[in-house]
């Protein structure tokens, strides 16, 4: 899939994003982040329940995904999400950033991690990142 | 009292505060209480578990809510709207999971829980009595206390 940079340069398709956190104020702020990018549609859910059911029902290009969440977590939201559809692009976004919850979110199907608070550049450089692996 | 692991957590949370609601956020002293100092408007508390447990609680007046979530989000807020209670919700849970990033990389296994945000006059902690470390950050919208109380389970 093409980067975003590349994008700009004249593809009509916007991509589509999933945001999923429990805070009301990550999705926002994530939110106006991927507003600030060019043709790209989000959408958002509160919690992992949530975020199984948008995925299957919107299929989006690239999710954004927090760790820390009441009920159904992150790192076990995104498994269920890469069995059902192992080609799924899933970014973490999380404070925590320890080598090990780092790792278990991508043995778990994560393909990038950004360490909150997230800025632009590191948001643009992730979603570039996950657009040039392979969706099977 | 683990002593090490509160230096990490006053320091972190100094940190994240200089990024996310600056200009400056400075502790001026840190205190040793009996039990959790938090008579203010607004009460945020973090949970932690694994090999020590504990709690961090922040606590501050309505207006230092209110204005550190409106720098959070780029516009005033009217008053504790469930927004500006979000935005400082993940203010703590942005500076403990720093904090708790950094414990787990010297091999300490921590986990937080989400925060609970929790408003109201008066507010008192009838919590169990745990010597609990008391840190005040001062920021331009006002004062903010760091209540940690952190201990190893064994």
């Amino acid at each position: 899939m093409q980067r975003l940079e590349e994008r700009s340069n004249g593809s009509d398709v916007p991509l589509t994003c999933l945001i999923v956190d429990d805070s009301a104020f990550a999705r926002l702020h994530l939110k106006r982040l991927i507003d600030s990018i060019e043709n790209v549609l989000a959408s958002e859910a509160a919690n992992g329940n949530e975020a199984i059911t948008e995925y299957r029902r919107l299929k989006p290009d690239f999710v954004l995904m927090d760790i820390i969440m009441p009920g159904l977590e992150g790192v076990e939201t995104v498994k269920r999400i890469c069995q059902s559809d192992p080609g799924a692009r899933v970014i973490m976004v999380s404070s925590l950033s320890h080598r090990d919850k780092v790792a278990e979110a991508m043995a778990a199907g994560a393909k990038y991690f950004i360490p909150k608070p997230v800025t632009t550049v590191e948001l643009r450089k992730a979603i570039d990142s996950v657009l040039g692996s392979a969706k099977n | 009292m683990r002593l090490d692991f509160v230096r990490i957590f006053v320091d972190s949370t100094t940190d994240l505060f200089q990024e996310v609601v600056g200009p400056v956020a400075t502790v001026n002293s840190l205190s040793v209480k009996a039990s959790p100092v938090a008579g203010r408007d607004v009460l945020t508390i973090i949970g932690l578990v694994g090999e020590s447990e504990g709690r961090v609680i922040f606590d501050m007046d309505l207006f230092t809510a209110v204005q550190l979530a409106g720098c959070m989000l780029g516009e005033p807020s009217p008053g504790m709207t469930p927004l500006v209670r979000s935005s400082i919700a993940e203010l703590a849970s942005m500076a403990i999971g720093q904090a708790i990033s950094k414990i787990n990389d010297n091999g300490i296994q921590l986990s937080m829980s989400p925060p609970i945000v929790i408003t109201g006059t008066n507010l008192v902690s009838y919590d169990k009595c745990f010597e609990t470390l008391v840190a005040p950050i001062t920021t331009a919208y006002g004062e903010v206390r760091m209540n940690i109380t952190i201990q190893d389970l064994n």
